[in-house]
């Protein structure tokens, strides 16, 4: 499985990932990397305290990783739910929360099945 | 200078962090901050050696908004350029960080090799202005000697056909000076800048350049000058300008030769009108022109001529002032007057290279301070550390206290003290300050320095009694000083904190003891010992007065002082301390009861429990974007009943540790040994 494949799996672009970083092994380095991102976790349990802010914070946070990383499917769905938190609690929020529970899994997924593949 | 540059990197997110380091890691040496109260610890302790900030938006603890506007406040803003990285694309966002004065915004997600282009040309950006700050210096350091050198040659020549010694130019020159910078301190009637007075003062060296034109016979003749002779020599000032205003046209406008010009020309008018060649009267002669001649007959007068022996100072002072040299300026009287007590010792001290030293030092510095030019070097940025660090000093009121920086030697007042020596409250280069001088004479200095030279940091403060030329006067004082020593293994001596006291005012009250061993000298309180001698005597005047006694305790001291660093704790005590002075009532004993405490004694009127509550009310809000939380627990008395110290201070103790952790405020009434929770 090449990286570029991984990338289709997990709903990212590639393309858009490699022009912003210089080379493939520092995107594969951070792609690993990902698998140790704690801020989904903080999320998860954010929520179901209802603690809007912690909250905010770690959607902000995947979100931006997101964005440096191109897993553009993850983005959109941390997206929302951040701009959901922004101002406080809102009861969307757990129902927000779901499509990024789905698109976090299948990323993970995604790097995992690449992971395995490649040793590393 | 050819270290690594370094980068702080402050983001909440170790996968963002680590992307910046890897991008920027090969160029730069990188450290790294997890939120905003973290990446403030670092600025706050090793600032100097912080050359970027890379910043993100949203973080726990302090945010980067957060954080820029306690850069802005601290000023730090103006050393260390701070680029943001945020995934907020909003303009509001990017407009605000701008507003709050980032150098650049990068939005995520960013390209790699755009971030370390911005880097790179902000890096350079800074480093290019930081260099041009120390060219200009270095030009005007350069031109100033040049010009120096130029000038003194020529007016040497002049001297030497003179016959007279090379000392006179110098004098003139010293002495001009010290008349200049006393005169704008008793007088804005004439509008003199430091550049003038350098410009003044330099020019001053021309002044007799038209006796270059005199027949020697005439100006070397031993004896008295016929009225022929007279006229001949009286020619040199007219000549002397001519001479200036005959240079090409390119440099007659120089602001040089322009006042070069004056003084040549009207260094024998006379206020009266007395004089030559024009007559002039009043300030109709130009205030360069008034003080030179002054300057010109004291150095006449104590000089030895041919056809005179040397006058001593005071003599010729006395001439000058009892107008048997011809008629001054009033304000130029009264200048003399000053300084004549130090004006021998200071001409004997001149020698042409300290003061050509002193003088560009002087414009280095006023460079330094001009606020278009970013003050970037590092002892200025120290300079703005301790300035902060002993800002709450200054604020201490009716005391004259100092304190001073060694390395860059500068000597700060308290606004009381400045006030009282007629000084500016801050003065740099303390040793160079004449005012300063006149009002310490050398005997009094070294003895201060002897009595500071006996300190080591094991044995740091020391008393010194002397005399001071305070409020127009000689009065006895004894002097407290503190040395203040660096942390390093080999404690280095960075500066001293005092206090002056004047020992009349010491003797008419009761009875003043030491005050470093009364006082805590981080917040100025009483410490704990003095308090109780305090409160024993209070309670002893009136043993069955209504009395309370509160221990206030900031809370998470500890914590707070471990993550924002050891000087955050030490400016949060003087903040406390400052508050409760501020709210105290004349009677009321403020101290320093521990490391995270303060203890306030009071007598009260009505209730015991209003006074806690104000307590609780004059700290309550943030200190530095941080809130602050206190506990306070109280044991009182009620009129009628017997008071001790002890049981009071014990049961507030106790009531205190009792408390749990979401109470505030707890009182209890001693009588009752239960403790009557009034809460």
């Amino acid at each position: 499985m090449s990286l570029q494949t991984c990338y289709e799996a997990l709903g990212g672009s590639y393309d858009a990932v490699r022009q912003r970083l210089p080379s493939d092994r520092m995107v594969q380095k951070f792609v690993l990397k990902f698998l140790n991102e704690g801020s989904y976790d903080d999320l998860v349990r954010a929520i179901e305290a209802k603690d809007a802010e912690t909250a905010f914070r770690a959607a902000h946070t995947i979100k931006g990783v997101c964005l440096n990383l191109s897993f553009d499917k993850l983005h959109d769905s941390s997206d929302a739910l951040c701009e959901a938190l922004r101002h406080g609690w809102t009861d969307e929020a757990p129902k927000l929360l779901e499509p990024v529970r789905e698109d976090y899994e299948r990323t993970i997924a995604a790097i995992r099945a690449f992971a395995a593949e490649t040793g590393a | 200078m050819n270290r690594r540059k370094k980068i702080l990197i402050a983001d909440d997110s170790e996968m963002n962090r680590e992307i910046l380091a890897e991008i920027l890691g090969e160029e730069y040496e990188i450290i790294e901050a997890e939120n905003g109260a973290e990446a403030v610890a670092v600025l706050q302790s090793n600032r100097a050696e912080i050359d970027m900030l890379l910043l993100d938006y949203v973080m726990p603890e302090m945010d980067g908004f957060q954080v820029l506007e306690l850069m802005n406040r601290q000023r730090w803003i103006e050393d260390i350029p701070v680029i943001m990285i945020s995934a907020e694309s909003s303009m509001t966002y990017v407009e605000q960080a701008y507003e709050l004065g980032v150098v650049d915004f990068i939005k995520r997600p960013f390209e790699a090799l755009v971030v370390q282009r911005r880097v790179a040309n902000t890096m350079l950006l800074y480093a290019k202005q930081k260099k041009l700050t120390d060219m200009i210096i270095e030009q005007i350091y350069e031109n100033e000697k040049q010009s120096s050198l130029m000038i003194n040659i020529l007016s040497h020549i002049v001297e030497f056909r003179n016959g007279e010694s090379g000392q006179h130019v110098l004098h003139i020159h010293m002495l001009t000076e010290l008349m200049l910078k006393h005169l704008i301190t008793i007088t804005d009637k004439y509008p003199l800048n430091n550049a003038d007075i350098a410009l003044i003062t330099t020019a001053s060296a021309l002044h007799d350049v038209g006796k270059i034109s005199i027949p020697a016979e005439v100006i070397n003749k031993p004896g008295r000058f016929t009225p022929e002779e007279f006229a001949i020599m009286k020619t040199h000032s007219a000549i002397g300008a001519e001479m200036l205003r005959q240079l090409p046209a390119e440099y007659a406008e120089e602001p040089l030769v322009k006042t070069a010009y004056e003084i040549c020309r009207w260094h024998h008018e006379r206020y009266d009108g007395r004089g030559y060649p024009d007559g002039l009267k009043g300030d109709e002669i130009p205030i360069s022109a008034q003080i030179v001649a002054l300057a010109d007959v004291y150095d006449a007068l104590t000089s030895e001529r041919v056809y005179k022996k040397a006058f001593s100072h005071e003599v010729a002072v006395d001439m000058i002032l009892d107008g048997q040299c011809g008629t001054f300026n009033p304000l130029l009287m009264q200048c003399l007057r000053d300084i004549a007590p130090t004006l021998q010792q200071k001409l004997k001290n001149a020698t042409e290279e300290s003061r050509t030293e002193s003088r560009i030092e002087a414009i280095s510095m006023e460079v330094m301070r001009r606020s278009e030019l970013s003050v970037s070097s590092h002892p200025m940025r120290m300079l703005e550390r301790e300035r902060l660090k002993y800002g709450f000093y200054r604020t201490v009121a009716g005391e004259l206290w100092f304190d001073y920086s060694r390395a860059p030697s500068m000597l700060t007042l308290s606004p009381y003290g400045a006030s009282l020596l007629g000084l500016d409250e801050v003065i740099v280069n303390p040793g160079q300050n004449e005012q300063l001088r006149s009002h310490i004479d050398e005997d009094t200095l070294q003895g201060l320095v002897r009595a500071l030279r006996s300190c080591t940091r094991d044995n740091p403060a020391v008393e010194y009694d002397c005399l001071l030329n305070l409020d127009g006067g000689e009065h006895e004082v004894r002097v407290l000083l503190r040395t203040v020593w660096s942390d390093d293994e080999e404690p280095r001596y960075v500066g001293v904190i005092g206090k002056v006291i004047d020992r009349a005012e010491e003797d008419s009250g009761s009875e003043m003891p030491d005050w470093m061993n009364t006082h805590d000298l981080q917040t100025g309180l009483y410490n704990r010992h003095a308090a109780e001698v305090r409160i024993h005597e209070h309670i002893e005047m009136n043993p069955h007065g209504s009395f309370g006694l509160a221990l206030v305790r900031i809370e998470n001291y500890a914590v707070l002082n471990e993550s924002y660093g050891g000087e955050f704790g030490g400016r949060l005590l003087r903040y406390v301390a400052e508050r409760l002075r501020l709210g105290a009532r004349g009677g009321d004993i403020l101290a320093q009861a521990g490391d995270d405490s303060f203890l306030v004694f009071f007598e009260y009127r009505r209730s015991a429990l209003h006074v806690a509550e104000w307590i609780l009310t004059s700290l309550e809000g943030f200190y530095e974007d941080i809130p602050l939380a206190v506990k306070v627990g109280m044991a009182y008395t009620n009129a009628g009943e017997p008071a001790n110290y002890a049981v009071l201070l014990a049961t507030a103790e106790r009531t205190l540790e009792g408390m749990d952790t979401a109470e505030q405020l707890c009182c209890v009434h001693v009588e009752n040994t239960e403790g009557e929770d009034d809460k």
